[in-house]
């Protein structure tokens, strides 16, 4: 675990790089460029919120609902997409890999903090609604510094496991692909726990995402600060992640040179 | 025991073993068919048994032998890129990245940002790199080119700009596989001058080639292999007559695999 944080920080400038990298790889040939980093949450708001809203399929009821969607909605598109770049890191830079030694955690790392200035960037498009529906800011935003390190390290954790998986097994990209379209909505994103059938909770309180997004939504959407034990149980999942997902990294590093 | 500047490489009863697919995808289905008990494709290749040698400051090695015959999974063993299966490898200092044939660092990056990347994972900042970079482009001989992704260069710019860099970043350890072929004379001449410029400044240089006149030229030393093993030894003139023997009798050697 030493060697992780070790690593990490005397890599810092490669893994900056590699970050800008992936972004500038990302939009280069798009005409609108960066621009898609606010368009892209704004549309997939704008169908969920027609759908469950307007449609009433959902028919939850939920008073401004878009803010409601888009405060889970970002944080868990950061993990959708980080996990779709970590699969393929270290396959993508095979070329790198095989010509100088460099520590691989530097690619899954890259590839989660290349999705992260999307998320920064993301926070425009949620304001932009708060604006529009008059929904008031919140001081309890201060509190959001808590669920995001619990998203990050959750994100690199599993981006870890993923990134040495997928080097070994090419079908784990379609695997994670539909994974993630099913984990999209056993996560409390649409909905919250509450409009949901009582005899579902005991299962779906396992859900190492809960407690993250209620991190983001509590105090965005209701302004209401999560008990200190939700905060904690949000952080240590990250923290669990990290390590068994580093293990599993550290388990094949060695070999990725050979297979790639 | 020597003491710890007596080398700066020194290979211990080094084995590699390569596992040889017939395929290289790894979807599912391979795994399915690996699992089944009829599977006996796979087979191991031995790329080095039991090589032992160690390098001293300053001293410049060449490694000679047919195709095949392990001359390159010595380098890479050297540059970190993979750990040998059994024995040991250690290395004393910053290595140069792998300059081969068409290299190239990362193919979606410009000459600059390449030149920038490969500085920054031997450990420079970015600032020192930027100062390095004139010079860099000037002796590849590429300032029109350097804003240019480097999947456009033909394989002459490729090999020009990885020597370039590889020199310019002053390794400790500077490694050279076959360089030389692919440059014109006048490029060709400024490489063989800056590897005897490096010789003088006391730097360790493992160089690999196929040219016995410029293996005659900078080597003090020369390893043959044959078969991933080490038939000898010494100086240049005697290993190369052996060399020249071995030719004779079994002609050019297997066809090199793409292992990497």
């Amino acid at each position: 675990m030493l060697e992780l944080l070790r690593d990490t920080y005397h890599y810092r400038e490669l893994i900056w790089i590699l970050a800008l990298k992936e972004l500038k790889v990302r939009y280069k040939r798009s005409l609108l460029g960066v621009l898609w980093a606010f368009l892209n949450p704004l549309m997939m708001t704008a169908i969920f919120v027609v759908v469950f809203s307007k449609f009433r399929v959902g028919r939850f009821g939920i008073e401004h609902y878009a803010i409601f969607l888009l405060c889970a909605m970002f944080p868990f598109t950061f993990y959708q997409q980080s996990m779709a770049y970590a699969v393929q890191s270290i396959i993508a830079n095979g070329s790198l890999i095989k010509k100088v030694y460099i520590p691989k955690l530097v690619f899954p790392l890259a590839a989660v903090l290349a999705n992260f200035f999307n998320l920064m960037l993301s926070l425009i498009p949620l304001a932009f609604f708060l604006w529009v529906f008059d929904h008031p800011f919140h001081k309890t935003w201060l509190y959001l510094p808590v669920p995001m390190l619990g998203l990050l390290l959750f994100t690199a954790g599993c981006g870890f496991a993923v990134a040495a998986l997928g080097v070994f097994l090419h079908d784990i990209g379609h695997i994670l692909e539909v994974f993630l379209r099913a984990f999209f909505f056993l996560c409390p994103v649409l909905y919250d726990l509450d409009h949901i059938p009582a005899r579902f909770h005991p299962v779906l309180i396992w859900n190492p995402m809960l407690h993250i997004l209620r991190g983001f939504r509590l105090p965005i959407y209701a302004g209401e600060l999560p008990e200190p034990a939700s905060a904690l149980i949000s952080i240590l999942v990250g923290v669990v992640a990290v390590v068994l997902g580093y293990a599993i990294f550290r388990r094949f590093q060695d070999s990725f040179a050979i297979h790639v | 025991m020597p003491t710890s500047n007596a080398y700066k490489i020194r290979f211990r009863d080094v084995w590699q073993r390569f596992r040889i697919y017939p395929k290289r995808g790894r979807t599912l289905r391979d795994v399915f068919i690996r699992l089944s008990p009829g599977f006996l494709a796979r087979r191991d290749l031995e790329a080095l048994k039991g090589v032992s040698f160690a390098v001293p400051p300053g001293e410049c090695l060449g490694i000679i032998g047919r195709n095949g015959s392990g001359k390159s999974t010595i380098l890479r063993l050297i540059a970190r890129i993979f750990p040998p299966s059994s024995g040991t490898v250690e290395v004393r200092g910053h290595v140069s990245p792998l300059i081969e044939l068409g290299a190239g660092f990362h193919s979606e990056l410009t000459g600059r940002e390449n030149a920038i990347l490969a500085g920054v994972i031997l450990g420079f900042t970015r600032r020192e790199m930027q100062k390095k970079l004139a010079s860099i482009l000037a002796f590849a001989g590429m300032d029109e080119f350097a804003d240019v992704p480097i999947r456009q260069y033909s394989t002459g710019m490729l090999s020009r700009l990885g020597f370039a860099v590889a020199t310019e970043i002053d390794p400790d350890i500077l490694l050279v596989d076959e360089v030389l072929a692919v440059g014109d004379k006048g490029f060709q001449q400024k490489c063989l001058e800056r590897m005897h410029n490096f010789r003088r400044q006391g730097k360790t240089m493992v160089f690999v080639s196929h040219n016995m006149d410029d293996v005659r030229s900078i080597c003090e030393r020369v390893l043959l292999l044959n078969d991933g093993e080490l038939l000898m030894d010494g100086k240049p003139d005697q290993v190369i007559v052996r060399y020249e023997e071995l030719i004779r009798e079994l002609g050019p050697g297997r066809p090199v695999r793409k292992r990497l």
